[in-house]
């Protein structure tokens, strides 16, 4: 007994000491790679809630996205903050409570139900206006919440409106309510498994009146459906306990969603679009009683199942606003609809959201699926808020321009290309449309820095000229003998990683070009299921046909070329099947029951496959089931080419996964982004944790890039743009020893010389989003087990004879550390004693090239390393010039001190000597001891400022004139010129001038002046 | 002008720094307060004299900063041989700084004001807190750079409010976070503090601090508790 459980408790031991050890490592160590969020504001991205402070007058609002969480504006948008980073980043719709604003009400999961929306995990409140959160009310399983509605008389009485899951039946569905401000929620109104409340007015009057509208609705891979016995409008006026159905006047059942609207001035007044065979604008005058058919113009009744947003203006109960497709407005109570004008620019199509402050009715905020727009004229015009970076990426990609280009395709955005750094930072003008409609895939050619693939949904490949933004269409055709082609809402376009000249795209077959798609090859049968009941898209909609190709299926949705062998290449499917080519798709071996025998539902969406960098029978590849329902986080690996395969497991998975790859240095380095979050695993999948570092926890995580020059890892979201974590080495290189350590420095190896990768171009950037550049400098890196809270970390850089050039304070975090030295000795000092400051004694002489020792010192543990200082090979600036500078740069340098030797002298003999003189009795002994005291100013004077009180009077003195050229050589990385060279000749002569001056003035007065000053004391 | 504000939100960190002491959620504060050196020794404060140095890549500026409880604080700052200042006393604030060419102090905001007033208390403003007015609040624990930290926020009488990060292991607060208001604008000052170490007195603080805003962080090379101090200091234009 006792030798099993000391074998037993041995056990635990090892695992629990084993188990340590993996834990060790999580976000935390890599704290320090922090993302850059690249952005842009340009064309922002879907917004689905906006919702103001009624009594700050428009100036506070809460952003609600559909992929981008949570943001903030205290300033009427002059800048915005995101708030909901730790949460799901799918926004339903939020409330405010008017009565007390710092009260706010989240509901995760956008209700605008199109084949990408995403879903959302519960309900959230805070407190203190948005600066912490909690996760309340049971509604976790609700994935869509259409509307959050507190009762205006009391506000511990919240409403929550949840169309529900949109892929599947749930009893998570109806109208909630909560009469203890969200603690606790019951349901209120509920139809079925299949339909749910997609809206909810409050009568402001008299709030136990309710108006509700629930929804039949549907999803599958390959169809939508809306509309069904379950739609329809309702009534309630004892608070929700009973309710009757509105029918009279309104179109016949079914219909499918309605959308409703109270005139809060006059709340008899409702207005209804109300999707039904004849879909339009219903009225009611007496409580829903009876309704009356309006207008049924093109933005009444377009895509009621992705545009339901329909508001009374607070004041006047005839002027009614219809966001939709366009913006649309009526001042007749929603008879007769008139179009916002172009003057003042383009409005984004696609609206979802709008905001009008009940103090100033002119000032509406409109979210549509490219941002916000403000306008202060009721809608007749528009301006772009550009600082939201909530763009809803499908893909990136990179190329090998320095600095490198990202490109990438947006939801209702297009295809875009920017500059990974660029001078003054990557702003919203750096972007570049490259083409048009939805973007996904864009994919620039390696072979070719002009050409860029990049396509519209359904399939629509392009071949772009960068310098023209010109494209050709090179879509594969259907030839004869093919059946119709099926080309997904997201088309893959990819190059091949063996062989760049290959060129893939696909829609049931996959098709090679080597000629940049001029011509193409079929080199696959059909590869998905081709099961014929997954292919009536035609009759998709339900009530409204809605066929634009998001629901074309059983295509081909991934593909991959091995980096080992270009005929290796791998395709998934969105219909469950992994093929697998080994002979450049001469022959095809399908995968999918070997994956479906470790757990992996078929069925699901390949989502992506990376085969390996190390070993061509290994391949990894992720699934997306969330079309059924499930949500499970899919990824596994294959070690025998596919035949068999191993899933990856991990608790803090989270979200449906969309993509798998692997380091191309280190093979045990992975990375998988999800619907909910960004996990890295350093052992090879076995143990996995959330990347936080600047990323939102939950990010919508699309796509996943690393950069082979850089190291860079290029996250495209789905709601938060592009983020760009730099240089991820650190991650490769922590080694399980390096952890166990208390301190570990890493090995710097060569620093390249830079005076930083960008000039100053003038002015900081006004409005818009500015991503920061990459970081010019190396940093040094160290890990620190845990963080350091007593003793300081200072980093000293001492040269070859062993003197210190410069010591940085070291941070203290847990993890990876990174400190930047500015590659420069210590300032000189320089004169002081002036009414103004100089830059001289900020600025020192960038080191040059050799051998450095670096100490890292953490409290009385010193850990030392050798490093090099290269110059840049590549430089204009050649080595010859940078001695030059260098020696140009000391002289000066010995010059500043030289001058606050003599500036210093003359003050102390100041000093010395103001008291004795003025208490000197004798006259002429006092007259001849302020001609001193004034001589020694003089010449102070002319050394340095002593006159000037602002900082707009130049007052330039010796001081200044050392520090003019001083800094001009210090900063240019460039040789002296042959004036600054006479120049320093120069000023050299002045300090001996000045030196030479002092002395003679003190020779001259100063033993006279003593001499008198010491008589009279005897 | 981002000069002056750099400086004065320099000065302001290096205040909260040793005035600001206490934990939330009673208990929490409790083994805060004795952590750092028990409410007895804290309570025997009556002065703090901070010498520091912020050193930019080989440049150091030395800090001063002398706080009287509940009287004034100076906080001094030299830059290339030139001296600025801020006081705070209950009747004002004023701030120097004569390399942005001013050659008078100047007052300063009411905004600013109110939250230099906060930080006159020397002795912590954990220590009994309800007395001062305070009220705290626990917000659970987070994740600071891999610390899991109790969350404690502090609402001052004054109205301003910090969240206070304390080390579960020391109990030590590694992060404060302060919202500040000016011109309706929140803006939020983070202020890390580590190099906690022990005084003569017994009372432990942090010998470094480092805040988003500065550019490298702040090392106190001497504290000084309860040196006589001419309060004349305080005056302006001293």
């Amino acid at each position: 007994m006792n030798t099993i459980k000391l074998l037993c408790t041995g056990l635990i031991l090892f695992v629990s000491m084993f188990s340590q050890a993996q834990s060790d490592v999580n976000s935390s160590t890599f704290g320090t790679l922090e993302a850059r969020v690249l952005g842009p504001g340009t064309m922002s991205g879907r917004i689905s809630a906006i919702e103001g402070v009624n009594s700050d007058n428009g100036k506070t609002l809460y952003v609600g996205t559909a992929g981008g969480g949570v943001w903030k504006t205290t300033n009427a948008g002059a800048s915005f903050k995101p708030i909901f980073d730790k949460y799901c980043q799918s926004i339903g719709a939020i409330a405010i409570d008017q009565k007390n604003p710092k009260v706010i009400y989240v509901g995760t999961g956008e209700s605008n139900m199109r084949n990408s929306v995403s879903i959302g995990d519960g309900f959230y409140k805070s407190t203190d206006a948005g600066s912490n959160w909690v996760k309340i009310g049971g509604l976790d399983s609700t994935e869509h919440i259409a509307k959050v509605v507190i009762d205006p008389s009391n506000s511990s009485t919240v409403y929550v409106a949840a169309p529900g899951p949109l892929w599947s039946d749930s009893k998570h569905r109806g109208l909630y309510k909560s009469t203890d401000a969200g603690k606790t929620f019951e349901k209120i109104l509920y139809i079925s498994e299949k339909a749910g409340c997609a809206d909810l007015v409050i009568d402001p009057n008299n709030p136990s009146t309710l108006y509700a509208s629930t929804w039949e609705f549907r999803r599958t891979p390959y169809s939508f459906s809306s509309g069904g016995p379950g739609s329809a409008v309702w009534k309630s006026t004892d608070g929700g306990k009973t309710w009757k159905e509105l029918t009279n006047g309104l179109p016949a059942k079914p219909i499918g969603r309605t959308a409703l609207a109270i005139a809060p001035s006059a709340p008899n007044n409702l207005i209804a679009i109300v999707e039904a065979k004849q879909t339009g604008l219903y009225i009611t005058a007496d409580g829903g009683e009876s309704w009356k058919s309006q207008s049924a113009s093109l933005n009444v009744v377009s895509r009621p199942f992705y545009f339901s947003t329909l508001v009374i203006d607070p004041k006047d109960p005839k002027r009614v606003y219809r966001p939709a497709y366009s913006f649309a407005y009526s001042s007749d109570g929603g008879y007769s609809f008139a179009e916002a004008s172009g003057e003042g620019g383009w409005v984004h199509s696609d609206h979802h959201a709008l905001w009008i402050n009940p103090n100033n009715t002119n000032q509406l905020y409109l979210g549509t699926d490219g941002g916000v727009y403000l306008s202060l004229d009721r809608g007749a015009t528009w301006m772009f808020v550009q600082n939201l970076p909530v763009g809803q990426f499908y893909h990136v990609d990179h190329d090998m321009n320095d600095p490198y280009r990202v490109f990438g395709g947006l939801q209702d955005n297009g295809s875009w290309v920017a500059p990974s750094s660029t001078p003054g930072g990557v702003s919203n003008g750096d972007w570049k449309a490259i083409y048009g409609g939805d973007g996904f895939w864009v994919t620039p050619d390696p072979t070719d820095p002009n050409i860029v693939y990049a396509e519209s949904q359904g399939g629509d490949v392009n071949r772009v000229d960068l310098r023209s933004v010109k494209s050709v269409g090179v879509r594969p055709l259907q030839t004869s003998g093919d059946e119709k082609l099926r080309w997904n809402w997201n088309t893959p376009i990819v190059i091949g990683k063996a062989n760049p000249k290959n060129l893939y795209t696909g829609a049931q077959y996959l098709y090679r070009s080597k000629d940049q798609g001029r011509n193409w090859t079929k080199i696959s049968p059909d590869l998905t299921t081709n099961d014929k009941k997954k292919q009536e898209q035609e009759n998709s909609g339900g009530l409204s046909a809605d066929n634009t190709s998001a629901e074309n299926h059983t295509t081909i949705f991934t593909i991959a070329e091995s980096p080992l062998d270009e005929n290796a290449i791998w395709v998934g499917t969105d219909d469950g099947n992994l093929q697998v080519s080994t002979d450049g798709g001469a022959t095809w071996n399908n995968t999918s029951t070997a994956i479906a025998a470790t757990g992996i539902p078929s069925q699901t969406w390949v989502s992506s496959i990376q085969p390996s960098h190390f070993n061509k029978q290994v391949v990894y590849a992720t699934f997306d089931n969330h079309m059924y329902g499930d949500h499970a986080t899919y990824a596994a690996k294959s070690e025998d080419g596919g035949k068999t395969w191993k899933a990856f497991k991990s608790k803090e998975f989270s979200g449906f996964a969309h993509k798998i790859i692997e380091d191309p240095i280190n093979k045990n380095l992975l990375f998988i982004g999800t619907e909910m979050g960004l996990f890295a695993s350093l052992n090879g999948g076995s143990d996995w944790f959330r990347m936080k570092n600047n990323i939102p926890w939950y990010a919508l995580v699309r796509d996943l890039k690393i950069h082979p020059r850089t190291n860079d890892l290029i996250i495209a979201t789905h709601g938060r743009g592009i983020l760009i974590v730099d240089d991820i080495s650190a991650m490769r290189n922590l080694s399980t020893e390096i952890l166990s350590k208390e301190i570990h420095l890493f090995e710097t190896g060569e620093i390249e010389l830079s005076t930083g990768r960008f000039g100053d171009g003038g002015f900081p950037s006004t409005g818009g989003w500015v991503s920061p550049n990459a970081p010019s400098l190396k940093p040094f890196e160290y890990y620190l087990k845990d963080r350091i809270l007593s003793g300081t970390i200072k980093l000293e850089i001492y040269d070859e004879a062993g003197k210190l050039v410069q010591s940085v304070p070291g941070t203290n975090r847990k993890g990876i550390n990174r400190v930047t030295w500015s590659q420069r000795m210590m300032p000189p000092k320089t004169a002081t004693g002036a009414t103004k400051p100089d830059n001289g004694g900020a600025i020192a002489p960038q080191v040059l090239p050799g051998n450095y020792t670096l100490k890292l010192k953490v409290g009385s543990k010193e850990l030392t390393q050798n490093f090099k200082m290269v110059h840049p090979e590549k430089s204009s600036f050649t080595l010859a010039e940078r001695k030059a500078q260098f020696a140009s740069a000391m002289e000066l340098y010995e010059l500043h001190q030289q001058l606050a030797t003599i500036v210093a002298g003359i003050s102390s003999k100041q000093k010395e000597y103001r008291l004795p003189v003025d208490s000197l009795k004798n006259k002429k002994n006092q007259k001849l001891g302020n001609e001193y005291l004034t001589a020694l100013e003089t010449l102070r004077a002319e050394l340095i400022p002593t006159k000037q009180t602002s900082i707009f009077a130049d007052e330039s003195r010796l001081r200044e004139d050392i520090t003019q050229v001083y800094l001009a050589i210090c900063f240019n990385e460039a040789g002296p010129s042959n004036l600054q060279l006479e120049s320093i000749k120069n000023l050299k002569q002045r300090v001996v001038a000045a030196e030479t001056k002092a002395k003679q003035l003190n020779d001259q007065y100063e033993e006279k002046v003593k001499a008198s000053v010491t008589k009279e004391k005897k | 002008m981002k000069k002056l504000k750099f400086f004065s939100l320099l000065l302001a960190a290096s205040m909260l720094t040793l005035a600001s002491w206490a934990q939330s959620a009673d208990e929490i504060i409790a083994k805060h307060i004795e952590a750092i050196g028990g409410a007895d020794n804290w309570k025997k404060v009556n002065s703090i004299r901070q010498e520091a140095t912020l050193s930019v890549q080989g440049m150091d500026i030395p800090v001063i900063v002398t706080l009287v409880h509940n009287k004034g604080s100076k906080q001094e700052f030299t830059v290339m041989g030139m001296t600025g200042y801020t006081i705070i006393t209950n009747e004002g604030g004023w701030s120097f700084n004569p390399m942005m060419g001013q050659s008078k102090p100047e007052p300063m905001t009411s905004d600013d004001l109110k939250y230099g007033k906060d930080q006159l208390d020397a002795q912590g403003e954990f220590l009994n807190y309800k007395e001062k007015g305070h009220s705290v609040e626990s917000l659970g624990k987070e994740d600071i750079d891999g610390t899991e930290c109790f969350k404690i926020k502090l609402t001052r009488k004054s109205g301003t409010e910090s969240v206070f990060f304390i080390d579960p292991k020391t109990y030590y607060p590694i992060r404060i976070s302060s919202k500040v208001v000016a011109n309706g604008q929140e803006v939020e000052s983070i202020v890390n503090l580590s190099n906690y170490q022990k005084l003569p007195e017994g009372i432990v603080v942090p010998f470094t601090m480092e805040n988003s805003q500065m550019p490298a962080p702040i090392t106190m090379t001497k504290i000084v508790i309860n040196a006589p101090i001419d309060e004349s200091i305080f005056k302006v234009g001293q």
